[in-house]
């Protein structure tokens, strides 16, 4: 069965999730009851054409919008139990984000860029595991450099580091090569994976590149704001079958 | 091209509101400086064309030199009444009286004295047989006649406790005397009064011999018989009269009157229109610096514009527009906004102990162009640069997904900054050090200013970067990443910080620069005091500047327990051929009550009809020495040469002196001006002022110790600086609005980051302190270069007056310490609004845009 059993601790879930925008005519329905679990220590990517919803699924997945109806949680946390300070907090310290582009502060060094969660909650980061982290995203000796001073590429592996310096039990992560060539966003993805594999942290990838959602564990399908798939270790030509499918 | 002008007016309309402002304020200051200037100006021309009213020529002493209001109307003899009644043409002729803070007044039945204090102007005058030849006319009862009975104006009459037929106290030079109030006269017009004045009315008998004109009249006013002009009748005067005496028209005397109120108003217009340029000036940063701002934002739609066809000519004339729509709302509210203005100033004014006359303010013609060209002129002038560059936008900046620096071409950019500081300097030392004249000292002190402010606003983005990063740099340590974030904020555009803070910076320096005057001379006037005045009281009229009578000398030589007795009176002479004040003392004692270090010749033991003391500084410019003569005019007309029996060094009080016994022979003012007292040796301060007042009892006297008197002299000098403060407190409430609304663009510049920060765990909280610490950090930047300019300024202005006005440089560090804390709190008061927005930033549009 799916590696998303009951035995396996759950990271993130939608229960019945609804998101609806506007009233009457306009009324545009972004998400239709979804529910949806996500595995500990496990690469996710959800995957839809534009409009299925998928971004709005991750937006309220990591609390930074609210659902109409239905309930999200990240691990034990009802999302919907928060008031906007705690769900700050909660984003502060349990989940990473990796947007498509602008992902760093320009006045900040890439350093500075990545232990930002944890300034900012006033907490000392792990050097141990910070020296790691730059290691393996081979950053070392960039650190006091500004975003300007950095390449596209690098700029998104600061971007994936400051997402893995917290430890966050869950990372989200919005189209990360959305704005990279195809070799650099190799890079970043073949990283996102190690970062699952070898220090067992959970990703959640929003992404219409098949290429891209190849390098997860498992992809979900969205259409119309509904789940309508899904893909264990998937392939790249795989998961373009299946697109196209839902495409028709 | 218009509509898309509108359209962005439209849609920005908190920055198009705090911009209009900024220039609102300014046009709005000077509204209200002519229209109170304006004010001041119709009332005096209004009192004096009633003074004039039925006057067709006006028969007075030959003045030899100075002009009427240099010194107290020469006495012309009744004798010549007769001679003018003679004349062909003459209707009637009489003398007249009009005694402004007359030393003669009446006590109402409740006890108060109508004297001028801060109230309306006071005056004693006479009517006359011919209503119309000296505007006064009976309102109710009867005119006084004699010595026993007197009138008084309307105003006094419905403000202060009188009934007619009843006896009321009327003090007197001499002493007090009971008269019956005969009836209520008014100045002007039969039906209307014409100026605020509160009076006393005699007839001709009885002011002359009340305050001291027996024989004489201060002129004689003559009505030409129908069919003869004026200038007619004045001819056919002169040819009947003597040579010691003038005549002139009515308008003649009109407009000299006018001319001698208008310099004083006209220093009063200049100094408020002063600081409404400073307001403006400071409010053209602001709008420049918004534009630039703006600029940078709308680059892509700008480009857009450029790549769909617009030429860089619409571009520029839309920026210009947006100015122009400014500069036009602007000045329409600040002509409106300009009337509460000037009873802002008024009430201000009379706040400090100062009196306005309360007429309506009128808005001439001349005031609404002044406005339009300065509110309209001074925003598109800011506009200029930024439109230019707009017009320079090319089209593929609509696909460039980074903005366009705006740093332009540095090195020109500071050569020419560099240039400008050159010649701001330049001519601000000439105007301390190389130039006479106040006008042209004043003229060349604030060209200079403006052109060092302007180099300073060009040059400051040098600099900028690394002092707001040393400003900064205690703050990641004290706040965490908010803290890093905030210094970074602040830095990293060093051309917007420092444009911002330039406002501050200019307003903060003139504060500044004013208090660091005022405080030296407080301290020179304090040292001076101390060291030069030995004696123990000073005795001055109530108010403090009418004068006394002297009955009060004689009150007090003699008195028990009072030791000496130095009067000072002073006299408008010519001396060695310039017309100046001539000061008397009692030169025998003079030694007793100021110490003005003797260092040839003697005060005691002159002939005093023919010495004068001089002090070394005065000796040196004129090459005198002890022995020498000096020639002196008087305004009488009697010359004298006097021989310099004393040469002294201390300068501070009086360049020379005479003896009192000289000015009261040869000069016309009747009164003194103080008289300074020296107690017997072993009283105490309490016992001493027992002594005078029992002395002088039934006199009003004002009695101070010499430390009262410096302290009188420094709230004087603190009440200016007050009002100053006040004028330029404006000019830093702008450069608040500067900070509000740059703050506000680069919020709304940095809504991705502000998101990101958000959704990366930034709570509502530390964003708000984020802003709150940029703009504080921004604040205290321009604090402190606007204090060190001040300083600098001040420093240079007090060693280039002369040392007998201001003799030490004194540092008001505790006011100049509240400065930078105001600044930082202003940074704080700037910061509340962005902060709000950033904070209240929804996260996903703030990701989502762009």
């Amino acid at each position: 069965m799916s590696q998303a059993s009951p035995t396996m601790t759950t990271a993130a879930q939608a229960v019945a999730a609804s998101k609806v925008y506007g009233a009457g005519d306009t009324q545009v329905v972004a998400l239709n009851q979804v529910s949806v679990a996500f595995a500990a220590g496990q690469f996710t990517a959800i995957m839809g054409p534009s409009g299925s919803g998928k971004s709005t699924l991750m937006h309220c997945l990591a609390g930074l919008d609210t659902l109409s109806a239905g309930q999200v949680f990240i691990g034990e946390t009802d999302l919907s139990s928060l008031n906007e300070n705690q769900l700050t907090l909660l984003r502060r310290d349990s989940v990473g984000f990796i947007f498509q582009a602008f992902n760093l502060i320009p006045t900040l060094t890439a350093i500075e860029n990545i232990t930002l969660p944890m300034t900012l909650a006033g907490t000392k980061p792990d050097q141990g595991w910070l020296d790691q982290i730059m290691a393996t995203v081979g950053l070392a000796d960039r650190a006091g450099h500004r975003p300007s001073e950095l390449s596209g590429g690098q700029q998104q592996r600061v971007a994936v580091a400051r997402a893995l310096a917290s430890r966050p039990s869950i990372i989200f992560a919005d189209e990360p090569t959305g704005n990279l060539d195809s070799r650099t966003g190799a890079e970043i993805l073949e990283f996102m994976q190690r970062a699952v594999r070898d220090l067992g942290q959970t990703i959640v990838m929003v992404t219409h590149d098949p290429v891209a959602a190849s390098y997860s564990d498992r992809v979900v399908f969205l259409a119309d704001g509904a789940i309508r798939d899904e893909l264990m270790s998937p392939t790249a030509d795989a998961v373009f079958d299946r697109m196209r499918a839902l495409g028709d | 091209m218009l509509k898309i002008t509108l359209k962005s007016i439209l849609d920005n309309k908190i920055r198009f509101f705090l911009t209009t402002l900024t220039v609102t304020m300014g046009v709005t200051f000077v509204v209200a400086s002519f229209a109170v200037a304006d004010s001041l100006r119709d009332t005096f021309e209004g009192l004096s064309a009633d003074i004039n009213e039925g006057t067709d020529a006006k028969v007075r002493a030959d003045r030899p030199f100075g002009g009427i209001d240099d010194s107290v109307p020469l006495p012309v003899s009744l004798d010549y009444l007769d001679d003018i009644r003679a004349v062909d043409g003459v209707a009637s002729a009489a003398p007249t009286y009009f005694v402004f803070d007359p030393p003669v007044y009446p006590t109402d039945g409740s006890g108060n004295e109508v004297r001028t204090f801060n109230g309306p102007p006071t005056a004693a005058l006479n009517w006359t047989e011919d209503e119309v030849l000296a505007q006064m006319y009976l309102i109710e009862g009867e005119r006084p006649e004699g010595l026993d009975e007197f009138a008084v104006g309307p105003i006094e009459f419905a403000d202060f406790d009188f009934v007619i037929g009843e006896t009321y106290t009327i003090t007197l030079p001499e002493g007090t005397r009971e008269m019956q109030l005969s009836g209520v006269m008014q100045f002007g017009f039969p039906d209307n009064a014409a100026v605020g004045a509160v009076l006393t009315v005699f007839d001709q008998v009885a002011i002359q011999q009340l305050m001291g004109f027996e024989g004489v009249a201060e002129e004689i006013n003559v009505r030409a018989e129908d069919g003869v002009t004026s200038e007619e009748l004045v001819e056919r005067l002169q040819a009947a009269l003597d040579d010691d005496v003038e005549v002139i028209t009515g308008q003649e005397a009109t407009d000299e009157f006018n001319d001698a109120f208008g310099s004083i108003i006209s220093v009063i217009q200049t100094v408020l229109l002063v600081f409404a340029f400073v307001v403006l000036f400071v409010s053209t940063f602001i709008i420049n610096n918004t534009f630039n701002i703006i600029l940078g934002q709308r680059i892509r739609e700008l480009g857009l514009l450029r790549a769909i066809g617009a030429t860089g000519k619409q571009i520029r004339r839309s920026v210009l527009g947006e100015a122009l729509v400014v500069g036009i709302v602007a000045t329409i509210i600040g002509l409106l906004l300009g009337f509460v203005g000037a009873l802002a100033i008024r009430a201000l004014i009379e706040a400090a102990g100062g009196s306005l006359p309360d007429a309506p303010l009128p808005l001439r013609i001349r005031t609404v162009i002044w406005a339009v060209a300065l509110g309209v002129g001074f925003t598109l002038l800011a506009s200029l640069v930024p439109a230019y560059k707009a017009s320079r936008i090319p089209p593929i900046a609509a696909l460039r997904s980074d903005g366009v620096g705006d740093e332009g071409n540095a090195k020109l950019r500071y050569l020419f900054g560099g240039l400008l500081a050159v010649l701001g300097i330049a001519l601000t030392a000439f105007g301390l050090f190389g130039a006479s004249g106040t006008r042209n000292v004043l003229s060349l002190l604030g060209g200079g200013a403006v052109i060092i402010f302007l180099a300073i606003a060009i040059l400051a983005p040098l600099f900028a970067g690394q002092a707001v990063s040393a400003l900064a740099s205690p703050l990641p340590a004290l706040f965490g990443s908010t803290g890093t974030l905030a210094r970074g904020n602040a830095r990293r555009s060093p051309r917007r910080t420092a444009s911002t803070a330039i406002a501050l910076t200019i307003g903060l320096a003139l504060v500044t620069l004013v208090s660091v005057v005022a405080s030296s001379l407080k301290e020179s006037v304090d040292r001076q005091l101390q060291q030069v005045v030995a004696g123990d009281f000073l005795i001055t009229s109530e108010d403090g500047n009418t004068g006394l009578q002297t009955n009060v000398v004689d009150a007090l030589e003699g008195a028990d327990g009072i030791a000496t007795v130095v009067p000072e009176r002073s006299e408008f002479v010519q001396i060695l051929g310039e017309e100046s004040q001539l000061d008397g003392v009692s030169l025998d004692t003079v030694d007793q009550v100021f110490d003005f270090q003797l260092s040839e010749g003697s005060f005691e033991g002159v002939d005093v009809a023919t010495s004068i003391a001089i002090a070394r500084s005065y000796a040196e410019d004129n090459e005198l020495a002890l022995g020498s003569t000096v020639p002196v005019t008087f305004f009488s007309g009697v010359s004298r040469d006097l021989s310099v029996t004393a040469i002294y060094d201390e300068d501070a009080f009086y360049s020379y002196i005479v003896d009192n016994a000289l000015l009261e022979e040869l000069g016309v003012v009747r009164s003194i001006d103080d008289v300074v007292v020296n107690v017997d040796e072993g009283l105490t301060e309490d016992q001493g002022r027992a002594a005078i007042e029992a002395a002088t009892a039934g006199l009003a006297v004002n009695i101070q110790t010499r430390d009262e008197v410096i302290g009188s002299f420094k709230q004087a000098i603190d009440i200016v600086l007050g009002i100053a403060t006040v004028f330029l407190g404006l000019a830093l409430f702008i450069a608040l609005i500067g900070i509000v609304n740059t703050l506000t663009l680069s919020v709304f510049e940095r809504t991705r980051e502000i998101g990101l920060l958000r959704a990366v765990g930034m709570t509502r909280r530390q964003a708000r302190r984020m802003i709150r610490w940029e703009a504080v950090v921004i604040a205290l930047f321009g604090a402190l270069l606007g204090v060190l300019l001040g300083v600098a300024f001040g420093a240079a202005i007090v060693g280039a007056v002369p040392e007998s006005f201001i003799d030490r440089l004194t540092m008001p560090w505790g006011r100049i310490i509240v400065f930078v804390v105001v600044a930082v709190l202003f940074g704080l008061i700037a910061a509340i609004f962005p902060a709000r927005r950033a904070s209240k930033m929804k996260v996903l549009d703030a990701i989502a845009t762009g």
